[in-house]
């Protein structure tokens, strides 16, 4: 008999560990709120360091779950651990009884409304990184084409004030890439990415870092402090260059906001009824920080992605595989004696 | 045996009293003694003390205020109803009004009675030290042998009086010490620790009052008395059979007494003597200056610790907080302990919740501001730039807004643009004429500075601003920020120039005509802002306007009872974690009645309640935007 494996989410984490599951040869099911397969890296044009099309990647990870029974537009609306097993029931109306399930709830964009200082949301120009991917991915251009345009790192992130101390590792690369891309369609613009500093960490990153001071990207070391609107419509930004200690007042067609991570509300639904702990960032907490990533405190729940904290997307394959590993093993040390 | 002793020396005045004991003394009143000669002259030194501290032009103030028949009125009132009737603490939780105007106005009455007493019938001993005036009508009753053949009308009146005052005290006493054991049902929920001195002086306060009635109950049947004493003295007689055992008890009055006025200058009951002088000082208008000098000892020293502040102030939301209420804050200043006044006065909020609540009417966040003065006001920085900002403004703006409004719009709103939005939008679809004072570039209005206690640095953007407004030739200056509004109206001098909130305008503009709104079928709530409520005391026109654009519910604080945000600019060392509890408890007290939708008038407030709360939030000015009738 196959056993039955519940993977809660179907972006990258989920899928790539549905069919490493899948191709073990259990029973895997896996439930997604959204209508499309994917999450964030459905929505997004390209991705950082080698502007990789997202598509070509989620249509490898879609190759992988041809043998997994996915349901889209679906909620758990309620998930209980029996004897052994787990009991869920979704949202349309299937009740399961799995045998290990994968938590692979990711997370949720920040809401960028809540920098009020940035007008996300009360001035045309200012948009998010995910809005920005959107403009990519659907080919549009911006007319008149723009003569100047700001990205910001780390809104919602490295801020006390907006409730995320934590960094969301990815937005500056993001940032560099979104202003490269942005150079290349509009050569004439100047192109501002406002940060407090660059956490280029990663195998390539710094390349890109490079290709943005080439490309003419200026790079300004300060936090934007507040936004206005001039009577043409245009954005006044006002930050400080801490390099240089003196404020600048820069006027922009566009300004588009790094919003970063935050916990995804759908997984805190299913962490609730399951009594799953999160940490004080609001992620879900592992059960160590070395050896046991991928599990909970909960046997035969395991935790795959950004929701134990942001991550990058070959990070969340690492996770997604290893888990599956650890659900292999878990499985088999208890239900086939 | 008493009487043959002192038969020779009895005399017979009028109505047939009689002095039992020759030079009406008895060596029991020394506790007494002591304990009053010892507070008199405390506070006489005391007095003099705070006096001293004074300025020279304050203490002139003082002495001029005494004399301005309205003044002396108010005072007069204000002793009356805040001193003896506790008409405060009446208002906000009648029972625990009635068990301090019990102690207090029984007490009064019956030192006041007691003398009228003494008067009446034996005048001599009123007449000087000599004849026993500091002790001898607090004793009346153990002095005297009234001739039951000879008792009058007019002496059983008093009887009654007395004995009546008496209970009323004591069914003060009763619900004191019920306080103590259940503070909950007299409508507290936390109380204060009492000090050693405290404690000294609350049991001997205790005692006081039943041990009046044990002496008097004994010597009722020589002294006379009323319907409580005399049923206690045939009790007695009836148990003990002679009248021997009286003079102990007596004696333990008389101790009760005398400790407590020793206790009193350490305790919290100064305030019983320092609260008549504060309210002298606060109708002559005098300010805090030093935290712990002048004015600010007096108000100090007139703090009862009752607690009430506990339960008003914000950070009561974590227990580890409630360390930093003023009661405590008080408590240390009197102390002088520097580190924990200085921490607390650091931590505080300033929202002045405290202040507005306080029975006494102590104005703490006065005294913190004036003690982070004595840190703060010494950091010298280069504020010369602001004469520049200011001649470029005054430049480009001068004479331009002549006759119109001028809209200051602040930090806070520029960091909240929707704030900004709303207002312009309002002015422009009620035809107002305005200009934008600080569109590009605008300088502080100084009221974080001032409540950072960096007064002379608050004191060169304020002449900055002032040079912009005044050259202007505004008539209406027009601010979105609550803080900006209590600086501008408070420190700022402008030649007559009307310093107007948003809230106000809008109320003024729709009871005008000039905006025509509709009621939407939003239910909502409002968060008074704690500087535009308890600072400026707006309350009115924001529920005005908001009841004739959509259904306003009640919070289960509001008005001067409204909780801080919890990211009040009056904090120099409150860390996030903190903010945010209180921010959520806020935003609980708001959540009472089940709003759609909160509403506050605040930029710093909006962004606040908007970070906890899980309904929408607006502003004012965005709600009243959505509700312009085209």
């Amino acid at each position: 008999m196959k056993n039955n494996i519940l993977v809660i989410g179907g972006g990258p984490a989920g899928l790539e560990a549905s069919a490493v599951l899948s191709r073990m040869g259990y029973n895997v099911i896996l439930a997604e709120k959204e209508k499309r397969l994917g999450g964030h890296l459905a929505k997004w044009d390209r991705l950082f360091p080698d502007q990789t099309p997202a598509k070509e990647v989620l249509d490898g990870l879609l190759d992988g779950i041809k043998d997994v029974k996915c349901f889209t537009e679906t909620d758990v609306n309620s998930i209980n651990l029996l004897d052994r097993s787990f009991n869920a029931m979704l949202s349309n109306g299937i009740t399961i009884l799995a045998d290990a399930v994968l938590l692979a709830s990711g997370f949720d964009m920040f809401k960028a409304e809540k920098k009020e200082e940035y007008g996300y949301g009360i001035y045309d120009g200012v948009m998010t990184n995910a809005d920005m991917e959107q403009v990519f991915r659907e080919g549009k251009t911006f007319s008149p084409a723009p003569k100047a345009i700001g990205f910001v790192h780390c809104v919602g992130s490295r801020d006390e004030k907006a409730g995320n101390p934590a960094c969301s590792k990815v937005c500056c690369a993001t940032a560099v890439k979104q202003a490269i891309e942005t150079k290349e369609l509009y050569p004439e613009a100047n192109v501002y990415c406002f940060y407090m500093d660059l956490r280029m960490f990663g195998r390539h990153y710094e390349d890109l870092y490079l290709r943005a001071q080439k490309a003419g990207i200026r790079f300004i070391r300060g936090r934007v402090s507040e936004v206005a609107e001039t009577s043409e419509g245009r954005l006044l930004v006002k930050a400080e260059d801490t390099l240089s200690s003196r404020p600048v007042k820069v006027t922009l067609d566009r300004l588009v906001l790094m919003a970063g991570m935050r916990p995804s509300e759908a997984g805190h639904k299913v962490g609730r009824q399951l009594n799953l702990s999160v940490e004080e960032d609001g992620f879900f907490s592992s059960r160590d920080g070395f050896l046991s990533l991928q599990k909970s405190k909960l046997p035969g729940l395991f935790y795959a992605g950004a929701c134990t904290g942001p991550k990058t997307l070959p990070d969340t394959f690492h996770e997604a595989r290893s888990a599956a590993m650890e659900i292999d093993r878990y499985i088999k040390e208890n239900f086939r004696k | 045996m008493i009487y043959l002793l002192t038969s020779n020396i009895l005399q017979i005045s009028p109505e047939g009293i009689i002095d039992r004991y020759p030079n009406s003394y008895n060596h029991f009143v020394l506790p007494f003694v002591i304990g009053i000669s010892f507070i008199l002259v405390y506070l006489f030194i005391g007095l003099v003390r705070i006096l001293y501290h004074l300025t020279g032009e304050d203490r002139i103030k003082l002495l001029k205020s005494l004399f301005k028949p309205k003044t002396a009125w108010k005072n007069i009132k204000d002793i009356f109803c805040d001193c003896l009737l506790h008409t405060k603490i009446w208002k906000r939780k009648p029972l625990l009004g009635y068990m301090h105007s019990a102690i207090a106005f029984g007490w009064f009455l019956l030192i006041v009675v007691g003398h009228i007493e003494v008067w009446l019938f034996a005048p001599r001993h009123l007449s000087g030290l000599t004849e026993g005036s500091l002790y001898y009508p607090i004793f009346y009753r153990f002095f005297i042998w009234i001739n039951p053949a000879h008792e009058t009308l007019r002496g059983s009146v008093f009887f009654f009086i007395m004995d009546f005052l008496l209970l009323y005290v004591l069914s003060g006493i009763g619900l004191a010490m019920f306080k103590r054991v259940r503070s909950i049902a007299l409508g507290m929920r936390h109380t204060t620790k009492p000090s050693l001195a405290d404690r000294v002086a609350l049991y001997s306060l205790w005692l006081i009052f039943p041990l009046r009635l044990l002496a008097e109950g004994f010597t009722a049947d020589l002294s006379g008395g009323g319907f409580l004493t005399r049923p206690l003295n045939w009790v007695f007689r009836a148990f003990f059979g002679n009248e021997l055992n009286f003079l102990p008890t007596w004696w333990a009055y008389s101790i009760c007494l005398g400790l407590f006025f020793l206790a009193m200058p350490f305790s919290r009951y100064m305030h019983i003597l320092t609260e008549p002088l504060l309210i002298l000082m606060r109708n002559a208008g005098l300010k805090v200056r030093k935290p712990r000098k002048g004015f600010a000892e007096a108000e100090i020293y007139a703090c009862s610790s009752c607690g009430l502040c506990l339960d008003a102030c914000p950070m009561n939301v974590q227990k580890k907080n409630l360390k930093y209420s003023s009661v405590y804050f008080i408590r240390f200043l009197r102390r002088h302990n520097k580190r924990k006044t200085r921490e607390i006065a650091d931590k505080c909020l300033m929202c002045g919740k405290c202040y507005a609540l306080c029975p006494v009417g102590v104005n703490s966040p006065a005294i913190r501001r004036a003690l982070r003065e004595t840190q703060n006001n010494n950091i010298k920085c280069d504020y010369s730039y602001l004469e520049d900002a200011s001649s470029k403004s005054s430049a480009t703006l001068a004479g331009k807004a002549g006759g119109k409004i001028l809209y200051f719009a602040g930090c806070m709103s520029h960091l909240t643009p929707v704030i900004i939005k709303s207002v312009e939008t309002i002015l422009k679809a009620s035809g107002q004429d305005y200009e934008f004072m600080d569109r590009n570039e605008g300088i502080c209005c100084g009221r974080p500075l001032m409540l950072a206690g960096r007064t002379e640095a608050a004191q060169k953007t304020i002449q900055a601003n002032s040079r912009i407004i005044r050259e202007s030739g505004c008539t209406t200056l027009l601010v979105s920020c609550p803080i900006c509004l209590k600086i501008f109206k408070e420190e700022y001098s402008l030649n007559g120039i009307e310093v107007i909130h948003y809230t106000q305008l809008v109320d003024r503009l729709i009871k005008e005509g000039k905006l025509k709104v509709s009621k939407s079928s939003s239910a909502i709530v409002y968060h008074d802002p704690c500087e535009l409520g308890r600072g400026c005391g707006i309350y009115e026109e924001p529920r005005n306007v908001l009841s004739s654009v959509a259904e306003l519910k009640k919070a289960s604080k509001e008005r001067d009872e409204s909780i801080c945000c919890g990211y009040s600019m009056g904090t120099l060392t409150l860390d996030e974690k903190d903010k945010a509890k209180i921010a959520e408890s806020s935003v609980t007290s708001l959540m009472a009645e089940n709003p759609d939708e909160i509403v506050t008038a605040c930029p710093m407030c909006y962004r606040a309640i908007r970070s906890k709360a899980e309904v929408p939030v607006k502003d004012f000015a965005e709600i009243v935007c959505e509700n312009i009738e085209k």
